[in-house]
């Protein structure tokens, strides 16, 4: 009890205690002297003994006010100082002047502040050299996976994805359904997956010096159209015995293998498939050699089977040679190059001359080649037309026609003779190009290259090259966020067990899609439609800037200037667009088994069910609303709006992306996750219990309407 | 009595040299086209010695040669595989499905007719 008063009040009491007993001592004292000496005594022992009792009732009154002042009230200062110091701030210091009559004890404080600061300095200056050391491993690990040529997806044993590259986004990703904490067998056949693990973490278990740890794995992508080549490599815990996960490095092998069965074949036919004509022409001419004397009849069939046979050889090896031709130049190595880059390239290489200019038209394209043959080959070709038209000014164009990108240089002046260009092809590059022709270079890549006058009065050369092998269009989420670096994994996923009722989950535990839809009025039932759809995932209570879903959708029908005054969206962004029955089974798919979470979520998903029928997909998944939930928090009769939500919970929409489906989803995204902690402190913890919260708002709202 | 050999082959022009050089070696030839006609033929009457090529329609050389082994009054008929399947794997293949000798197209006349009489000479002795 007596600890808990302060130690001013303890001191205090102590001084009222001596300043009681004066009175009371001095009283009996006096009292005894009075008795001894009589009555006539009483006055004067009363006025002096009063004044003396009075004067040390002053003097104990004195001295408290001292000790309070400069002994208490510095011992409290520098407690609190030095609290001040241990928890929060140790560079607060302590002044020395309020304990001046404390002795040495403030100097010493001082000190060990002093030192404390020190330490505290140099410890936070380790922090940071180490952060910054994780951090720039981290960075480098980012930049070797993002742009690794291999496919990698790291996985827990439960098969959920804990991080992809982007370059298993570009080989994998076909419908949006690649994600953080998403199933591995919606990208891939699993069973040649499970069979490797199954292997290795037999392995494992058998007690050998040194297992094996990574197995080759072929296997097909889930909706069978590509072929995956890789190794698998389990991760094992510190123990090095038990398997945590696993990584998958991999590439795409469709087309080599494709490539390589087709080799197989030409090879094979020109071995097997040519030993039948040879045989028949053998016999036939060994029969004719070997009987001079064979009639005429006899003679002449056998000459008819040689011609035959020899027109039908002739026949095969030119199938062969066109065969051929195909597979020994697809060798070359080559990738998917950007017009512009390469056109670029050649323009620079004019810069610093005043004879010639290169100018870049049209729109670029994609294409296959080897870039450096082709910028060396085209540079070349541009001085040689110089020299021999006397043109200064060249434009380059990437033109798309059929199955092929044209190249072309365009001048003004003569066209170049077929003669002289072949002769420019024969001269060889030097060691850059080890020694290649113009002919070489075209023949890898299988073209030809000529001039020709076009309709505008202008000398044209055309280069045709090969059509890129990949789809370049970007992916319908958008890779780079809006600002920040992707998020392609995350780590803690690997303790993430799924053996929890779903509903019993805890909120923070759960995946979440947040998504919002613009559209072109309110009332779906009465024909109106989406025309933008986005979605942001939430994972282990993160949102995954890396994953955003958005997409334009071409409503087919017109966009009332009403609503495009809110959302900005114009019939001539939408044309080009595809129709929701492509991007809402995209949407399903991106989805998942997450929860869908949305800002008066009813409308919105009153929308896509709309569209459930045509589209062939069914949206069953939980829902919850950030209205209700917000209803629930907050008094329920305040104002919900998203931007009052944001505003309440500091969230800020930037202007470009209010009342963008992806804007709203990700400030939907915040603000549910800033509720989520709310909710907790609230005693909602589970997935159940915001449902049940939820009802409540909805049953509590309709009645309420009905009033 | 000359001995006769049939010859199935689907390509004509090769039938036609090989019947040209069997009947030259003093035997007599009957040809088929396919497989099938070659059991008809082999049904109504047994040669000395067939000549089989491999790829052929309707029924392939080692589907006949298996049949004619299972065949009681066939099995001991000499086989000579002519084809152009010319990997070790199918040599064996047909070794095993009971040729008795296989030859890989092109090859030499002269070989040709070398392996039919030894062939038949072998199997004249066992007789």
């Amino acid at each position: 009890m007596i600890e808990k008063w302060s130690l001013r009040f303890r001191v205090f009491l102590f001084f009222a205690l001596i300043a009681l007993m004066v009175p009371a001592l001095l009283g009996s004292a006096l009292w005894f002297a009075a008795g001894r000496i009589g009555p006539e005594s009483v006055p004067h022992l009363v006025l002096w003994g009063g004044a003396a009792g009075f004067a040390l009732i002053g003097l104990v009154l004195w001295v408290w006010l001292k000790f309070d002042d400069h002994v208490v009230a510095p011992i409290n200062t520098l407690t609190s100082d030095l609290q001040t110091l241990t928890h929060t701030n140790a560079e607060h210091g302590i002044e020395t002047e309020p304990g001046r009559y404390l002795g040495l004890l403030a100097p010493a404080a001082r000190e060990m502040a002093i030192a404390l600061e020190s330490a505290q300095k140099k410890l936070n200056q380790e922090i940071e050299e180490a952060t910054r050391k994780v951090e720039l491993q981290r960075t480098r690990l980012e930049t070797t996976l993002r742009d690794l040529n291999e496919g990698v997806l790291v996985c827990n044993m439960n098969h959920k994805i804990l991080l992809y590259n982007r370059r298993a986004l570009n080989i994998l990703h076909y419908t949006g359904e690649i994600g953080l904490n998403r199933s591995v067998s919606n990208l891939l056949s699993t069973p040649s997956i499970a069979h490797s693990l199954e292997y290795l973490t037999g392995q494992l278990e058998i007690d050998q010096s040194e297992p094996e740890f990574s197995a080759h794995v072929v296997c097909s992508t889930s909706d069978g159209r590509h072929i995956i080549e890789g190794q698998l490599s389990l991760i094992l815990d510190s123990d090095e015995r038990t398997a945590t996960g696993y990584v998958v490095t991999f590439d795409d092998v469709t087309e080599k293998l494709a490539e390589l069965a087709k080799r197989d074949r030409i090879l094979r036919d020109a071995v097997e498939g040519l030993r039948a004509p040879v045989a028949n022409l053998r016999a036939a001419t060994e029969m004719l050699i070997d009987n001079e004397n064979m009639d005429d009849e006899g003679r002449r069939q056998f000459e008819n089977v040689l011609s035959e046979e020899s027109d039908h050889l002739s026949k095969r090896l030119q199938e062969l040679s066109q065969d051929y031709r195909e597979i020994v130049t697809g060798h070359w190595p080559m990738s998917d190059v950007y017009s512009s880059t390469l056109l670029n390239c050649v323009v620079r290489r004019f810069k610093a001359e005043d004879t010639i200019q290169c100018l870049i038209n049209g729109d670029p394209l994609w294409m296959h080649c080897d870039s450096l043959s082709i910028v060396e080959l085209t540079e070349r070709i541009i001085r040689k037309i110089a020299e021999e038209t006397s043109a200064t000014t060249f434009e380059l164009e990437p033109r798309s026609e059929k199955d092929k990108v044209f190249i072309d240089i365009c001048w003004a002046g003569e066209l170049v003779r077929s003669g002289m260009l072949d002769s420019w092809l024969s001269e060889s590059f030097d060691e850059c190009l080890k020694g290649m022709t113009g002919h070489d270079i075209l023949e890898n890549h299988k073209a030809v290259i000529w001039s020709e006058a076009q309709a505008d009065g202008m000398a044209y050369l055309r280069l045709p090259l090969p059509l890129a092998k990949e789809d370049h269009r970007p992916l319908s989420f958008d890779l780079h966020g809006t600002g920040g670096r992707p998020e392609f994994y995350d780590f803690d996923l690997l303790k993430n067990l799924d053996n929890n009722q779903f509903s019993e989950r805890d909120l923070r535990e759960l995946t979440y899609v947040v998504f919002d839809t613009e559209t072109t009025g309110l009332e779906p039932s009465d024909g109106d439609e989406i025309i933008q759809l986005a979605g942001v995932r939430i994972v282990n209570g993160r949102i995954l800037s890396g994953e955003y879903f958005n997409q334009l959708v071409n409503p087919g029908c017109t966009i009332p200037a009403s609503s495009t005054d809110i959302h900005h969206i114009t019939e001539a962004m939408v044309s080009d667009q595809p129709p929701i029955t492509d991007v809402l089974p995209r949407f399903h798919d991106y989805v998942g088994d997450a929860v869908m979470v949305a800002h008066n979520a009813a409308f919105d998903m009153k929308f896509l069910q709309m569209k459930e029928a045509v589209c062939g997909v069914t949206f069953d998944n939980p829902v919850l609303d950030t209205v209700l939930l917000s209803a629930y928090i907050h008094d329920h009769s305040k104002q919900h709006t998203l931007d009052v939500l944001a505003e309440r919970f500091g969230v800020e929409i930037e202007a470009q992306y209010r009342h963008t489906a992806l804007g709203d989803s990700i400030a939907t995204a915040e603000v549910f996750l800033r509720m989520i902690d709310l909710m907790k402190a609230k005693g909602i913890h589970t997935f159940a219990d915001a449902v049940a919260v939820s009802e409540k708002m909805v049953e509590f709202r309709s009645q309420q309407a009905r009033y | 009595m000359s001995k006769k050999i049939l010859i199935v082959d689907d390509e004509p022009n090769i039938v036609f040299s090989v019947e040209f050089l069997m009947k030259r070696s003093g035997y007599e030839v009957v040809s088929a086209a396919d497989g099938e006609q070659a059991m008809q033929l082999l049904a109504d009457e047994v040669p000395d010695l067939m000549i089989l090529d491999v790829m052929m329609p309707r029924k392939n050389g080692f589907e006949v040669c298996a049949e004619v082994r299972n065949d009681q009054r066939l099995s001991d008929l000499p086989i000579l595989m002519l084809s152009a399947k010319g990997r070790d794997a199918e040599i064996k293949k047909g070794l095993s499905l009971g040729a008795d000798a296989y030859i890989t197209k092109p090859f030499s006349t002269h070989e040709l007719v070398e392996k039919v009489n030894q062939l038949l000479q072998r199997r004249s002795e066992e007789e």
